[in-house]
């Protein structure tokens, strides 16, 4: 158990940069997780940390030491790879029992541990097959437990669960987070999948293209996110362009389609910005404190545990509003009139980035 | 439109239809008739003996002290030249004919896997200075000069050859000159010539490992040899094991290296020898003794070729990654690397294209007894415009040639549409196997099947061999020309046809085209270019085959082909082997174009000769 600093990591691929200076801290014993759309550079971060990537410049240290030319093999930062990575030719105990053999353990030993860690990922049973009879869970499985077995400073687990049907998706990552307690090992989870990040992490870094745009926990990143990117990242999300046309104090009213919203808080310079409104916070009754938006149903979408309305206003815009109250829509029928209210504190105004 | 039971059966379509029933009956009754039946000849008279079945004839070879054998002689010898002079002369020792076949083919596998291996290493793992010339000399030992590089490689040799004057006289690593001769001689020799076969298929298993598995290794501790032990080269072997098993067949069927080192009698006692001097000899090339070493021979080669497909198809490895990017693991070499390969590989590289460098030597000088060849001169490389004989070997060549690659191209075609687009049918595995079945048929005993085959079925007609000079070998050689090379042209189409997607036929199908159009129309103009690069390279390779055309090729001096007139030439008086070289530098000629020609067309690297 460790902790991991990277500080100004620069990372380029002949013309690619790959990573524009990272810097990230993460604590010794907290499961922390790289979300970022693809090509944004997690897997690159994951190499450079397991040491099978060298920065163009900047340092990577493991508690207080700095082990960014240290080999891969003596850095004990174990990376489970986005695909696998079995080794085909050898069964189940021998691709698990690999990184123990090499530590020169004896064989009994060797043989309690395997059996330990099959035990831990609910493969007992499977040492004698090889890789190529196994599911894609059994072997995403296998390579969680032969990373596991030796005891990493560091477990490095690339989109681990990507290539899983949805039901052993969600087992995984209760067992991953399970494990990850149960041992306290500092772990670097990788995935572009939000929903998964906010299940499992601590805390979350969200990369676009090569940059960190916010380090937090789950509950920051989805409330209060730093940037337009950010937030639009994270799940589906009301994002309207506007103009702020009056400061006061940390209050501003904002302007778009002729439509003036006021009161709402932001202390950013820029005058382009976003109205950002998560769903479950726009209502379709009056609230307090409230802002109000009338337009004209478009759409009403029944996802089965809650139910979107798609409202129409002003040039072409479109709100959504998510409610688990099949009372809220009673009544509700594309085209009809209807008033969207939404809490003056859940509006949140960021700076509008550059495209 | 009628179904029928038995068309999809055979042919995996249960709308009959005369296009797909051709494709498959075309190649399968060539095959049967050229390949199997021949052989089965063989076995007629093997297995016979005063008029009944009998194992009287491989009781007789197996219980020969002649066959097998303690070993007997010195491996070595330390002879006394007489300047007074020490030279260690080293030939072997004799187990008997087939051990010695059998114990020369081993020594060619474990020794061409090694150079292969190591050169295929260095090539897939660093980056070197140089590398690019490296890999461009690697072609150089595959280009076929029969008989000459191995005459070559016996004058590296010689007591004033190159090795001897490198190691003995500059370097002073050998205590005395050797000289090698015999088995060791003919060991030597095909170790030169087919270890590139061996690099090739392990260069594209190294090429071929997901990296990520290596990485993996390296991440949980491994590195150096253990990582290489453990990883790499188990992944690698069975490509290694199939390009080895290759060379191992081919060093059982060679000829040239017995043929040109048969001044020693040890060179003379190997199978393929043995069946060979039948023929030259004239007299018992029908006798069903010679028939049974022929069908032991065969044997040995099926044995080895069937055991590496089973082992190759239980360990074949899909190795696509999924989703993980490809970082091709290309290394700077660390110091002691890079002076291992400045200063063993790449001089082990440096000799072992030598005989093909000295065959150019040999055509354009006048003499060569010494360390270097003498005098240049363009006399013989002229020769082969002005000797009339010479002009006629060639153009007989090339007519049989031509011939053979019009039916190879029709005959790989057919079947590799039928046994790649009908896969359920019964008749395609066996068309599978049955195309690629003549890698494993070594040449000779393909010649002797023809002798007993074309004796039997067309007795005094053109077509019997044993009609001596009223023999014209025409039909034979396109016939044996074109099963030999098949398996080669027929992997680099059924290739190009898995790269078309069936659903372009099927449009057209569903469009309403018939089976010979979507063939004729899509199919055919999609893979040309494969079809254009596989009927050079089979052109080449049937221009330079040796078994069967110094064998049924050599009856009739008016239809020999090159091989034969070079065969001709390497065993006869003294300052024709540099005729023989000039008709080897034609040859190599011929191969450099024909492979730069179906490189640039087919825009993809062809790795010649692979099995599985
Ligand atoms: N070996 C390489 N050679 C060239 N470019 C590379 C290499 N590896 C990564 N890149 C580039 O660096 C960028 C980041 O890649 P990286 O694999 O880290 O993305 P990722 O966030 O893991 O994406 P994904 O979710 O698709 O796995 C991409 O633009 C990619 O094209
Ligand atoms: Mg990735």
């Amino acid at each position: 158990m460790v902790d991991v600093k990277l500080e100004n990591v620069v990372k380029t691929f002949g013309d690619t940069v790959a990573l524009k200076g990272i810097n990230l801290y993460i604590k010794a014993g907290e499961l922390f997780t790289l979300l970022g759309p693809s090509g944004c550079g997690k897997s690159t971060t994951l190499r450079i940390i397991a040491g099978l990537d060298f920065p163009d410049s900047g340092h990577i240290y493991f508690g207080n030491e700095d082990v960014t030319y240290l080999p891969s093999s003596k850095r004990g930062a174990v990376l489970v790879f986005q695909n696998y990575a079995l080794w085909p030719h050898m069964t189940v105990f021998d691709n698990v029992a690999y990184g123990l053999k090499l530590r020169k353990l004896p064989k009994e030993e060797i043989k309690r541990r395997v059996e330990w860690a099959l035990e831990l990922v609910k493969l007992k049973g499977y040492e004698n097959r090889y890789p190529t009879q196994l599911s894609g869970g059994q072997q995403q499985r296998v390579a969680i437990a032969r990373a596991l077995v030796v005891e990493p400073k560091v477990l490095l687990l690339d989109e681990p669960l990507s290539n899983l049907d949805a039901k052993l998706r969600l087992e995984m990552r209760s067992e991953i987070r399970r494990i990850q307690r149960e041992l306290g090992i500092t772990v670097i989870y990788v995935t572009h999948d939000q929903e998964e990040a906010m299940a499992i992490s601590d805390r979350i870094a969200v990369m676009n293209v090569g940059t960190v745009e916010q380090v937090g926990t789950p509950r920051d990143i989805y409330e209060r996110p730093k940037t337009e990117f950010v937030a639009s990242f994270m799940g589906k999300t009301n994002v309207i362009p506007a103009k702020v046309v009056e400061r006061t104090g940390d209050r501003v009213t904002v302007e778009f389609d002729g439509i003036r919203l006021d009161g709402l808080h932001y202390t950013g310079k820029e005058d382009e910005v976003v109205i950002v409104i998560r769903p479950e916070r726009v209502k379709l009754k009056p609230v307090e404190n409230a802002i109000s938006i009338s337009g004209i149903v478009d759409l009403v979408e029944y996802y089965g545990f809650f139910i979107e309305v798609v409202g129409l206003f002003g040039e072409e815009r479109r709100i959504i509003a998510r409610t688990i109250s099949d009372r809220d829509v009673e009544g509700l029928k594309p085209t009809q009139p209807v008033t969207f209210y939404v809490n003056r504190d859940d509006v949140i105004i960021l700076p509008r980035q550059k495209r | 439109m009628r179904v029928s039971k038995w068309s999809e059966r055979l042919f995996g379509t249960p709308i009959f239809d005369p296009v797909v029933a051709t494709s498959f009956l075309f190649p399968l009754l060539y095959l049967i008739s050229f390949l199997i039946i021949p052989v089965l000849a063989m076995l007629a008279i093997a297995f016979v003996y005063n008029g009944h079945f009998s194992l009287h004839w491989f009781g007789s070879i197996l219980g020969s002290d002649y066959y097998i054998s303690l070993p007997s002689g010195d491996f070595y010898k330390l002879v006394t030249l007489p300047s007074g002079e020490q030279i260690y002369y080293v030939q072997g020792v004799d187990f008997g004919v087939i051990l010695n076949s059998l114990l020369v083919s081993l020594s060619v596998m474990l020794l061409t896997t090694i150079l292969g291996t190591i050169f295929a290493f260095v090539m897939a793992r660093y980056n070197f200075p140089g590398k690019n010339i490296v890999r461009i000399l690697l072609f150089v030992p595959l280009l076929v000069t029969p008989f000459v590089n191995v005459f070559i490689v016996k004058k590296m040799f010689l007591p004033n050859g190159l090795i001897n004057w490198l190691f003995y006289d500059i370097l002073h690593i050998f205590p005395h000159r050797i000289v090698i001769d015999g088995l060791v001689g003919v060991i030597i020799a095909q170790t030169m010539t087919y270890y590139p076969i061996v690099y090739l298929n392990a260069y594209a298993s190294f090429i071929n490992i997901d990296p990520t598995l290596e990485e993996q290794a390296e991440n949980l501790g491994s590195g150096g040899f253990h990582l290489f032990r453990t990883v790499t080269l188990p992944l690698a072997l069975p490509g290694i094991a199939a390009g080895a098993t290759l060379v191992g067949i081919f060093s059982l069927e060679d000829l040239a290296a017995p043929i040109v080192f048969q001044g020693n009698p040890l060179a003379r006692k190997l199978m393929s020898f043995q069946i060979y001097s039948a023929f030259t000899s004239g007299f018992n090339v029908g006798s069903p003794q010679l028939a049974a070493l022929a069908i032991i021979m065969l044997t040995i080669a099926i044995l080895m070729f069937l055991g590496i497909r089973k082992y190759v198809s239980m360990r074949q490895y899909a190795m696509l990654s999924k989703g993980g990017r490809w970082k091709p693991r290309i290394a700077k070499p660390k110091a002691w690397q890079a002076a291992l390969i400045y200063f063993l590989v790449i001089p082990m590289l440096l000799i072992s294209i030598f005989p093909q460098v000295g065959v150019v030597l040999l055509a354009f000088s006048e003499s060569w007894s010494g360390t270097w060849p003498e005098g240049f001169t363009m006399q013989h490389i002229m020769s082969i415009v002005t000797q009339p004989d010479i002009e006629r070997v060639i153009m007989n060549s090339v007519m049989y040639s031509t011939a053979a690659i019009v039916v190879i191209i029709l005959l790989s075609l057919t079947a590799a549409y039928a046994s790649s687009r009908f896969k359920k049918s019964l008749l395609g595995p066996v068309l599978d196997s049955l195309s690629t079945l003549p890698i494993a048929v070594p040449g000779i005993v393909i010649a002797m099947g023809y002798f007993f085959f074309f004796a039997k079925a067309f007795p005094d007609t053109l077509l019997d061999p044993t009609n001596l000079l009223g023999f014209n070998p025409a039909l034979v050689l396109v016939l044996a020309y074109s099963i030999r090379r098949l398996p080669f042209a027929a992997r680099s189409i059924a290739a190009g046809i898995q790269q078309v997607h069936v659903s372009l036929e099927e449009a057209a199908l569903n469009l309403g085209a018939s089976r010979w159009k979507a063939l004729t129309g899509i199919l055919i103009p999609l893979i040309l270019l494969n079809l254009l690069g596989g009927a050079m390279l089979s052109f080449v390779y049937c221009m330079s085959e040796t078994s069967v055309s110094i064998t049924l090729g050599s009856i009739n001096p008016d239809y020999y082909p090159i091989t034969a007139r070079m065969v001709e030439l390497m065993t006869s008086a003294v300052g024709s082997a540099n005729l023989a070289a000039a008709l080897g530098v034609f040859l190599m000629t011929v191969q450099i174009i024909a492979i730069v020609l179906a490189n640039l067309i087919t825009k993809q690297r062809y790795s010649f000769i692979g099995l599985t």
